[in-house]
């Protein structure tokens, strides 16, 4: 037992100390210290990022009898997880004004959501993953509740609600998998099924289990929370809870896919119905939308659908660029954040006519925001060119009956360029009322660190690319 | 010499120009940056020239770029592969040729944001000359993509003392329709890598080594069909052209000439490439039908020209009807028909550039595009009057000018075509219609240039220094290559 503890747990323990730090502190010290608690969080996480490489990995170690694992794969994922953690506390600035929380616990809460983020991935069986999962969720509905204010608190209501459905969804698909395996344990389920043949009631269980993870990602049939959500909640925890969750859950999607729940084809078939409706769905409302956090929304939707449906078609090259997408994205949706983030300290609103004229003033830091876009867009020189092609490229791979799904895929990248365009070209247009804004040294750093692995992935993705196929051969 | 002709160098050039000059590093002065970014262009033309110099058709320039040993992604087979053959040297030229004369009448024309303007109109060059010298599918569609941004800002920029609301919305219509059209082109990179991938087992795009026979014929038209739609956005073929003469007008006038001079020879480029080198058969497929499409164009643009008020959507049609005449070229698939429509678009860059040169100048001058408010001003701008006449001439197409070369040997091309007894109606339909573009181009020159002159004209001034030489040298080109076509011909090998 102990021995598990000090090979593969160190990471997690140290974050459950910091929690515990505190928690402990927020008892004694003055409530409004934000940015001492910021300094204790980032101390952990980056703690944590060292005793990474205490853990064990080779070959995949299983631990509290198989119920947690590590490899290649989740190494990659908790270093991804933290430094995305890292990199939104960063952009955190002084919140005393917006949140009324106490500053210890606040960031005990997002560490904590860290924490089960990293316990996502490396779960081996269901349980483990059914207690991680709700570890990170309820973290997540008071940070986005953390907020002064009404629309905060219906924001977190309703994630809580949908949250709540899939849950019991989730649970569901898990019993019938329990009662067909008589396991909960990923590889014993995975053992049992290759041995057999599958039954369309196994598939039905799966499709279950996959739905209620999936809800998280704002997938079509739970898909409404996310604009309410991202309306609703402050944009340095919006940099969190875009990123965070969707790495956790997409992979461990990823395994669960490939290994216990991978061999029905009508869970893939359902898979990819569900994420060309999501992305319809959500290209659609974006159009319209004058909300810049809407338009966000809808963007981390449609490129969560994106990624899924790349994921339901299983074959290793497929998850290879689905790593490679998911580490795109996140640093570009980080670097976006940042960039709102400094805006709106600068009492600067969220809607897009409130953009106007940036450009003149603050040439900078609206250049590079304009790089994150256009990254996201799909434009070359960037890292989202090289993920749009490998994604695609491994959707193509995947057989002629999916060539209408990347044909919808492709026309929807189109709508999603208009709404893109429609973010960064009010920064161009002359204005008015032309400020200045002032930015931290945090937030500069996030923004241009993002845009300079961004750009970097986008002239020589190579290695990244490499690094990524080796995990997913050897996962 | 070989080492210091490397097309890495040609196509990063100006890209690396182009940062230097957004960088904070430049200093803000105006005439230090137009003189940097024409000392860029010049330089970038004797390249080329150079270039063609030491241009052997039997071994064409070949480089690839590799970073520390490695092709750019290599997992996925695709590498910064470039190679410039007879075709793509001709078109480099003449997008050296045509980003020099839009870098001089740029003076004119813009007055605000020069920094950011030259720099994009060199990355705006790098992009073009990248899509004209790759030699991998995606390292084509990369270039392809980079094309929009600097296009973007430079049709919909603020670079003039009026705001210009127009411009914007056409700018941001430009983007989409070719950002459509490329999600199309991807498609069929990515089906044509597929079957590549199946068949061969190795991961590569390469347009000399891929084989597409072993693909199934209906596979074959879908991948033929995709990229028709997304070449044929920027091409225009009809259906999909209502973006042009939005951006072609409300641009200003240095980026008019470069988008008819060389971004719609682009589309011209993509289809010979993909469809009519790659895919060969189902080229043979769809030629007529395409070459019926490309009769509508020469029609079909060539009435709606004549009906327009405005001189810059008269000049902007007619670009629309010449690349009819062009992919009619291309569709009689022989090598009369090939080296005509190569012919054609260095004729047409040379003339379109010419009219909206002339338009750009026209509009400074008397502050109106509408034919009916001008009149009578060949009074007060003789010089610019008898340019206009002249280039007025070569488009209609009269002897000793290069367009009645390549207007003649495209529609003798498409009547000696082998493939479908449709082109030769077209052929035979398509000689006549072009009577009408002499219709609308001598109503332009008519109705701007004749007739009594207006009193709010009488200020006006003639053509300025570097108008001139502009204008000269756009008739020089066209008179050379009238008299002396086989300058052309023969590096594209028709004789």
């Amino acid at each position: 037992m102990i021995n598990d503890l000090f090979n593969i747990l160190l990471p997690q323990s140290c974050l459950g100390l910091f929690i515990i730090i505190q928690l402990l502190l927020a008892m004694f010290l003055s409530p409004r210290k934000y940015p001492l608690a910021r300094i204790i969080s980032i101390i952990g996480i980056l703690l944590s990022v060292c005793l990474l490489s205490t853990v064990q990995i080779e070959p995949q170690y299983f631990a509290f009898r198989n119920s947690l694992m590590s490899d290649n794969f989740t190494l990659l994922f908790h270093f991804i997880i933290l430094s995305c953690g890292f990199l939104s506390i960063l952009i955190c600035g002084n919140l005393s004004k917006k949140i009324k929380t106490n500053a210890y616990s606040f960031q005990a809460l997002l560490l904590t959501a860290i924490l089960g983020a990293m316990s996502i991935i490396s779960a081996n069986d269901f349980l483990t993953l059914f207690v991680s999962v709700e570890l990170l969720s309820f973290s997540t509905y008071f940070l986005i509740a953390s907020l002064k204010g009404y629309y905060s608190k219906e924001a977190s209501f309703k994630y809580l609600i949908t949250s709540a459905i899939s849950t019991g969804v989730f649970l569901f698909g898990v019993s019938y998998i329990y009662g067909l395996t008589s396991s909960l344990n990923f590889s014993e389920i995975y053992e049992i099924v290759v041995s057999k043949e599958v039954t369309l009631l196994y598939s039905f269980a799966s499709i279950m289990t996959i739905l209620g993870l999936i809800s998280k990602l704002a997938i079509f049939p739970f898909a409404n929370w996310i604009i309410d959500v991202y309306k609703g909640t402050e944009t340095s925890v919006l940099a969190f809870i875009s990123t965070i969750p969707k790495l956790a859950l997409f992979g461990i999607l990823c395994r669960l896919i490939v290994f216990p729940l991978g061999t029905s084809f009508e869970l893939t078939f359902v898979l990819a119905i569900l994420s060309i409706i999501t992305a319809l769905w959500a290209n659609s409302y974006a159009i319209k939308s004058t909300n810049v956090k809407a338009i966000l929304a809808c963007s981390s939707a449609a490129n969560a659908s994106y990624v899924l449906l790349a994921a339901s078609l299983v074959s290793v090259y497929n998850l290879s660029t689905v790593i490679f997408y998911l580490i795109c994205y996140v640093i570009m949706n980080i670097g976006v954040f940042a960039f709102l983030n400094i805006s709106e300290s600068n009492g600067i609103g969220i809607n897009l006519d409130s953009f106007k004229g940036l450009f003149k003033k603050n040439p900078g830091v609206s250049a590079l925001y304009s790089i994150l876009i256009i990254g996201l867009a799909g434009f070359p020189i960037t890292s989202g060119f090289v993920a749009k092609i490998y994604l695609f490229s491994a959707i193509a791979h995947s057989g002629l009956i999916f060539i209408p799904f990347l044909l919808i895929l492709l026309v929807l990248t189109v709508v999603a360029l208009y709404y893109y365009l429609k973010l960064i070209l009010p920064l161009f247009e002359s204005s008015s009322q032309e400020q200045s804004m002032k930015t931290t040294f945090s937030q500069t750093f996030v923004l241009a660190i993002t845009v300079a692995i961004t750009v970097a992935i986008g002239v020589y993705p190579e290695k990244i690319i490499e690094l990524c196929r080796f995990i997913a051969y050897n996962i | 010499m070989e080492n210091l002709l490397s097309i890495p160098f040609l196509i990063f050039m100006p890209l690396v120009a182009s940062l230097f000059l957004m960088s904070p590093l430049f200093t803000n002065h105006e005439i230090s940056i137009r003189r940097f970014a024409k000392a860029v262009f010049g330089f970038h033309f004797l390249y080329s020239i150079i270039m063609l110099i030491f241009f052997d058709s039997a071994n064409p320039y070949i480089n690839e770029i590799n970073i520390f040993g490695l092709d750019w992604i290599q997992s996925l087979g695709i590498k910064f592969a470039f190679k410039i053959d007879n075709i793509s040297l001709i078109l480099v030229l003449l997008t050296s040729f045509i980003f020099l004369i839009s870098s001089i009448s740029s003076k004119i024309n813009i007055r605000k944001n020069h920094k950011f303007y030259y720099s994009m109109l060199l990355l705006l060059m790098s992009a073009v000359l990248g899509i004209f010298t790759a030699n991998d599918m995606f390292a084509f569609f990369l270039f392809w993509e980079l094309e929009l941004i600097p296009a973007y800002f430079l049709i919909g920029g603020n670079f003039s003392n009026s705001s210009n609301q127009e411009a914007k919305k056409s700018a941001i219509k430009f983007v989409l329709f070719t950002f459509l059209g490329s999600m199309f082109i991807l498609l069929g990179i990515l089906l044509i890598h597929y079957y590549n991938y199946v068949t061969t087992g190795t991961l590569s795009a390469i347009f000399d080594s891929i084989f597409v026979n072993y693909i199934p014929q209906g596979i074959q038209l879908l991948i033929a069909i995709c990229f028709l739609i997304g070449f044929g956005v920027k091409l225009p073929i009809i259906p999909l052209h209502t973006w042009l003469p939005d951006a072609h007008t409300n641009a200003p006038t240095p980026i008019s000439i470069v988008l008819a001079g060389v971004l719609l020879k682009t589309g011209a480029y993509g289809i010979y490439r993909f469809n009519y080198q790659v895919l060969e058969e189902s080229f043979k497929v769809i030629a007529p039908v395409l070459a019926i499409l490309a009769l509508i164009n020469i029609v079909y643009t060539a009435f709606v020209a004549y009906s327009q008020s405005d001189i810059k959507r008269i000049v902007a049609y007619s670009s629309i009807s010449n690349m009819g005449l062009i992919l009619l070229g291309l569709c009689a698939y022989n090598q009369l028909g090939l080296s005509a429509s190569i012919f054609h678009m260095v004729a047409h860059a040379l003339i379109t550039s010419g009219l909206f040169m002339i338009c750009g100048i026209v509009q400074l001058r008397c502050k109106t595009r509408d034919i009916d408010a001008l009149g009578g001003i060949a009074t007060k701008m003789p010089r610019l009057f008898g340019f206009a006449t002249l280039i007025v001439l070569a488009s209609i197409g009269v002897p000793l000018f290069a367009p009645f070369v390549s207007e003649i040997l495209t529609i003798i091309g498409a009547l000696l075509s082998e493939l479908s007894f449709v082109l030769k109606i077209c052929a035979v339909f398509a000689l006549p219609l072009l009577i009408i573009s002499s219709c609308y181009m001598l109503k332009f020159l008519h109705c701007s240039f004749y007739g009594e002159l207006k009193e709010q004209f009488e200020k006006i001034n003639d053509i300025t220094m570097h108008e001139f030489v502009v204008l000269a040298s756009i008739i020089c080109g066209l008179i050379i290559f009238g008299i002396y076509p086989s300058a052309i011909l023969n590096l594209v090998g028709a004789y």
